[in-house]
């Protein structure tokens, strides 16, 4: 398979035309020899015909057993100019979504700010349809229509000027009917479909909620919402069945009055026969043939039309994920060959500019970060602590450029990230995040995420050693498949804990040069973290690790500290100083020494089978 | 993610990872078309509807007469053109007309009538589904991913659905066609009709054999597409992920491999329905060229055959493959209704479903104790026993602490008091009585539930407040929010009350959420609280509301608080301990300090810390105990 290059690939409507001319080109060339044969076939049937009734000199074998062969390369041609015309719409649509996972790829946080998952999926799914449909069925529809017009007209036009301006005296309207109905049936369809979604997100937040549901007795509202979903539903797919069914007739009883037309005055001509100006046997049965051979190309005229609307239509919201300028690009400067790990970050000042402008704040975008200052040497460890919302995953979303670092701000090895291209910046500070998205493949692929070729022996070694590491090779073990277990979405569902310390392996695997922790032990229990913080302090004498945590315990084992309150750093130094400083990182140790010695209780030997104390009063 | 994770079909998987990622993604098996089973267990939710169905029926019939009879009406304008019968001619135009006004009349109607019988039917059979869903154990959830559950609501029933959307049952009229065009075509002119019969095996030979792959294709599409949108749907919600793990080029060639399965799939579709529809298009000319062929030879012969019947019999042999065509498809349909059908069932075959409610009134017994739990088991999975003979209970307007480790049962108390799940040995009673005495809702309106994880529905700040109330009371969630003390935080809030809740709350903050579920417990305003306090770390702030909350939410009630912070359990009238599944100790503050066990070490150990602590903190100090 040959690699695409995303910069190569148009994104415009004309551009990819272009790029498939010459399949198009292939199509029309099939499609013009396809209703060429059928042209002949209308004549071979007339001169068959009149052979036969004796209107025509010669054996009318001749041109039936022709017949037979041009049906054939008629079959060969009608299907090779569907096979050009719809892969070429098929490798329309494949490269587009291409492009768009490129795009998106490339694309920060401003602009999923801005689009939500589902909006993003439709343009991958429904408007991309649209568009394929456009460069498929619709594209082959007009260039058939053009060849079945001079195709069937010159037939009908030879032998009776007069009975085809009479046929075809409906055929606007039945154009007209075909398009408005497909547009309608397009609004039908996706209200039908918007109905279905609207009935899977309650049936969906019913099961999700079941606990809830039915702690609170529920269950009545809930049947109500159901109800009202299902009934939207049914009413949607039933108008829907009405515009569908009542298309055939319409569509039918219109081509029909074109029918009756022609055997009434066709018949008519019949009867007079040839000597009187009228029709042969076989100009009849030939003017029927190109007759009913115009038909559906007239409707699918109707179809491709609004087809070619709804495709543009598409193609429209498609560009705005293609034209969506990402906030984050490659530096200039060539990366460097050899990076120690040291962490500079100087006056960095952050604030999430376009979400408080479009909440339409009038002040200022508050500061999430405020002048924060400090240095990492290579090799060192440094913990970020802070309450809910100090800045902290912000801060370490700056340091690896998730997020548009402002220039000048934070330098590796003194180098500015924002001068560096995206790729080097990542490969050496690597950010692990604090919720713990898994991909819903293996388990082995989710920890060795970073691992180029994951099924090598090598490979596995690792991904087991960093599982050790995380204190998740134990839980692994009891999966169902162990390392081959399909987790997420659909597969094994992992407890927040597990899938925390999954995470964790994923992020130890990696070794970057520098390594950003965020908050990697937030749901795991006491003892466990224990053995992860040994875990992280190995780490960290490979490289330079900054851990974001809001846990004393870890934070104690670090180089230093510093503590961010609203944006702004207000303590530094290591644990034995903060603690006797008395400031905020003081309370929290205070605070989290009061929770730990809860946690203890379990740990206090008891008896192991007391008899229930009960006292009464 | 390498290059060869997802292999074009004629190549071996190369890794194990790629075969476990197959045989999990793609759809396994095949079933039937036909299954009497599942059609009988089908049949009561078509049954209310079935006078359409037999209506619809009723007009096929009329309909496949009628189009039997076209090309005669035709053929008879013909052969009344060539008799110079101009008066027939006239007469037999407006019959043809007439016929094909009230053919496309009738089968609006017959495929409408279908289309209502089968969209009502299957509305029933979704609501069967979702009561189903609502009675089945919680033990079923739990080992159930919700996400397959939607699908049979959704997906499955709509597959179903398609034997009446597509109109599966017209293969009736298929088959009347059929043989209708045999027997007149027979009656018309045997000889040229052997032509058509010469052809009828050779199409039906390229139908099969074409449509046999283009199922295949199309199958293989579904997956691929199901494949393809779960893929993009992960990149987009893991984008950070791959951004800075620096993945993007893995993620884009395992995509492109997916993305180019998708294409070749769809190609294959395209080829296979073109060929089908082009070579019924090539033999029905062949059948005609061959008819004209020989009608040449036999009218140097007898001159028996006349133009009107070669028009008749043309139109005969263009309606011929039609059905054999449709036929195909609609065993394909068929077959995915059954396969959706076989999987509803499955579900409604699972025993772990809780009785229809009741609806009987239990009246509670004059006993003191509101809740009492009696050597109680139980165990969520078999051989692992979560509570271990555990004996409690609580007097009416007692605030009882459960206390102890993640995993000593806490949790596992309240589910049994809300006969979320049944205890496996003992007893569990509310108000004297044991809870399956209860009509369920009966139960669970006796409580009000304070989670440790707030579910918000998507609606509105006050639809979430007021969550069982169809029109909720805007003045009793306001007294509600203000008695919690976070009437103005959410005030402040655009939109007030009225501010929009995303699905599952996720514009709003844990701390948010936390308070959402104390004012929905007041609104509630049932005589027993269960609280299970949040272990997640918020901001002082919020902290602080929090404990507010929780006091309005105590007050006059019996509660039962699964406690985290030493402020909660010192306020509780008693303390239970638990350890490992079962109780350890059992007091209040005063009595369990003076037996000097289990609590009184850890609250010496607490004080002692206290009183080292002496200097005032400003943040993040344990409020001062409240009186007991």
């Amino acid at each position: 398979m040959q690699k695409l290059d995303p910069t190569q690939l148009p994104a415009t409507l004309g551009g990819q035309l272009r790029r498939h001319l010459p399949a198009y080109a292939l199509g029309m060339v099939m499609l013009g020899a396809f209703q060429l044969a059928m042209n002949r076939i209308d004549w071979l049937s007339k001169h068959a015909i009149d052979r036969i009734f004796g209107n025509e000199a010669g054996a009318p074998s001749i041109p039936a057993l022709t017949m037979l062969v041009i049906a054939v390369g008629a079959f060969v041609t009608r299907v090779a100019s569907r096979w050009f015309i719809f892969n070429a719409g098929r490798d329309v649509e494949y490269e587009m979504r291409f492009l768009m996972l490129d795009r998106l790829q490339k694309l920060g946080t401003a602009f999923y700010r801005k689009m939500s998952a589902g909006e993003i999926m439709s343009r991958a799914t429904s408007d991309l349809a649209q568009v394929r449909l456009l460069y498929g069925f619709g594209v082959l529809n007009i260039i058939n229509v053009v060849f079945a017009f001079a195709s069937t007209l010159q037939v009908m036009l030879t032998l009776s000027a007069f009975l085809t301006l009479v046929c075809l005296a409906n055929i606007p309207i039945l154009v007209m009917i075909s398009r408005t109905v497909s547009r309608k049936l397009f609004t039908a369809t996706r209200e039908n479909q918007d109905s279905l979604g609207h009935l899977s997100e309650v049936v969906q937040a019913n099961l999700a909620g079941v606990r809830v549901v039915r702690s609170f007795a529920l269950e009545e509202r809930e049947r109500e919402r159901f109800e009202v979903a299902n009934e939207r539903y049914l009413q949607a797919s039933l108008s829907l069945a009405r515009l569908r069914g009542s298309f055939q007739p319409i569509a039918g009883a219109t081509a029909a009055i074109g029918m009756l037309v022609f055997f009434w005055y066709g018949g008519t001509l019949l009867l007079k026969g040839p000597e009187n100006g009228g029709l042969t046997q076989g100009d009849f049965f030939a003017f029927w043939l190109a007759f009913v051979r115009m038909t559906w190309p007239m409707i699918a005229l109707g179809f491709a039309w609004s087809m070619i609307q709804r495709g543009r239509a598409g193609f429209s919201r498609l560009k705005e994920v293609f034209d969506a300028k990402p906030e984050v690009v490659d530096g200039t400067r060539r990366a460097p060959a050899h990076v120690s790990g040291s962490l500079r970050v100087t006056e960095l000042d952050f604030s999430y500019a376009a979400r408080d402008a479009a909440a339409g704040a009038k002040s200022l975008p508050r500061k999430v970060l405020d002048g924060v200052t400090f240095d990492v040497r290579a090799g060192e460890s440094l913990a970020i602590v802070g309450r809910t919302g100090s800045g902290k995953t912000t801060l370490a979303l700056l340091l690896a450029r998730l997020l548009p670092t402002p220039p000048g701000a934070v330098r590796i090895d003194g180098i500015d990230v924002c001068e560096l291209p995206l790729s080097a910046v990542r490969s050496q500070i690597g950010y692990a995040q604090q919720d713990a998205f898994l991909f819903s493949t293996t388990v082995s692929r989710n920890v060795g995420f970073a691992i180029d070729d994951p099924d090598s022996p090598g490979a596995m070694e690792r991904i087991r050693h960093a599982a050790t590491e995380a204190q998740v090779l134990g839980e692994i073990l009891t999966l169902p498949e162990q390392f081959d277990t399909v987790v997420g979405e659909r597969g094994v569902q992992l407890s927040g804990g597990q899938k925390q310390r999954v995470a964790l392996a994923r992020a130890l695997v990696w070794e970057p040069k520098i390594l950003v922790l965020d908050d990697p032990l937030s749901a795991v229990d006491a003892r466990t973290e224990a053995a992860i913080l040994e875990a992280i302090e190995r780490q960290a004498e490979r490289r330079t690790v900054v851990l974001i945590t809001h846990r004393v315990a870890a934070a104690s084992r670090c180089d230093s500290i510093i503590v961010l309150d609203e944006g702004r750093i207000i303590e530094r130094g290591t644990h034995d100083e903060l603690v006797r400083a008395g400031g905020l990182y003081a309370a929290f140790a205070e605070e989290q020494r009061m929770a730990s010695e809860l946690d203890e209780l379990d740990d206090v030997a008891i008896p192991s089978n007391p008899a229930p104390v009960e006292v009464t009063s | 993610m390498s290059a060869d994770e997802a292999p074009k079909s004629a190549t071996p998987p190369a890794s194990r990872a790629a075969e476990k990622l197959k045989a999990f993604h793609e759809e396994s098996s095949i079933g039937k078309a036909y299954d009497a089973r599942l059609i009988r267990r089908l049949w009561p939710y078509v049954r209310p509807h079935s006078k359409f169905i037999v209506v619809s029926l009723v007009m096929l019939v009329f309909l496949t007469a009628l189009g039997l009879m076209r090309p005669i009406v035709m053929g008879d304008v013909v052969a009344k053109a060539a008799s110079r019968d101009a008066h027939g001619l006239m007469r037999d135009g407006a019959a043809l007309a007439g016929l094909l006004v009230v053919m496309q009349l009738m089968s609006y109607a017959q495929i409408y009538a279908m289309q209502l019988a089968g969209a009502r039917s299957m509305s029933d059979l979704r609501r069967s589904v979702f009561m189903f869903l609502q009675r089945l154990h919680l033990r079923f959830y739990d080992r159930t991913p919700v996400g397959r559950l939607v699908t049979r609501a959704t997906n499955d029933v709509d597959a179903v659905g398609e034997l009446f959307a597509q109109g599966v049952l017209n293969a009736m009229g298929d088959v009347f066609t059929l043989g209708g065009i045999v027997v007149m075509m027979l009656v018309l002119d045997w000889r040229m009709s052997l032509i058509a019969f010469v052809a009828l095996p050779v199409v039906g030979l390229i139908v099969n054999f074409v449509r046999k792959r283009s199922r295949e294709a199309f199958r293989d599409i579904r997956a691929k597409t199901a494949r393809l949108n779960a893929f993009l749907n992960e990149q987009v919600s893991g984008i950070s992920v791959v951004q800075a793990f620096g993945r993007e080029k893995a993620a884009a060639a395992e995509f492109d491999e997916i993305n180019v399965a998708y294409r070749e799939a769809n190609k294959r579709s395209v080829y296979y329905e073109a060929v089908l529809d082009a070579a019924i298009e090539m033999v029905s000319t062949l059948c005609i060229a061959s008819i004209l062929w020989w009608a040449g030879f036999d009218h140097l012969g007898e001159h028996t055959i006349t133009f009107a019947l070669l028009v008749t019999f043309t139109q005969y042999i263009r309606q011929f493959f039609e059905p054999i065509s449709m036929l195909s498809t609609r065993y394909t349909i068929m077959q995915s209704a059954m396969a959706g059908a076989e999987r509803i069932f499955q579900l409604f075959d699972e025993k772990a479903v809780h009785p229809p409610a009741s609806g009987a009134k239990c009246a509670p017994s004059g006993d003191e104790d509101v809740v009492a739990l009696d050597h109680v088991i139980f165990s969520y999975k078999e051989g692992t026993p979560v509570l271990k003979d555990v004996s409690l209970h609580a007097r009416r307007g007692e605030k009882v602490a459960l206390v102890g480790a993640t995993g000593s049962g806490k949790t596992t108390i309240a589910s049994l008091l809300l006969r979320l799940y049944d205890a496996d040995a003992g007893s569990v009673k509310v108000f004297g009585r044991d809870v399956s005495e209860y009509d369920e809702h009966e139960l669970r309106r006796s409580f009000a539930v304070v989670p440790q994880d707030v579910f918000l529905f998507s609606g509105t700040v006050l639809s979430n407040i007021a969550m069982a109330d169809a029109k909720p009371d805007r003045a009793r969630a306001t007294l509600a929010l203000e008695r919690i003390g976070a009437l103005e935080l959410f005030e402040r809030r655009e939109g007030g009350l009225d501010a929009r809740v995303d699905e599952r709350g996720a514009n709003f903050s844990g701390g948010e959420r936390q308070l959402l579920a104390f004012a929905r417990a007041l609104y509630r305003d049932a005589p027993i609280l269960i609280l299970d306090e949040a272990t997640a770390s918020v901001d002082s702030d919020t902290e602080s509301r929090l404990q507010i909350a929780l006091d309005a939410v105590m007050q006059a009630r019996t509660s039962i608080v699964i406690a985290h912070r030493l402020s909660t359990i010192r306020a509780a009238d008693r303390i239970i301990v638990l350890h490992k599944g079962r109780v350890a100790e059992t007091g209040t503050h005063d009595e369990l300090l003076t037996k000097g066990g289990l609590y009184a070490r850890l609250y010496r150990m607490q004080f002692a810390h206290e009183r080292a602590q002496a200097s005032d903190r400003t943040v993040g100090v344990t409020p001062a105990p409240p009186p007991a």
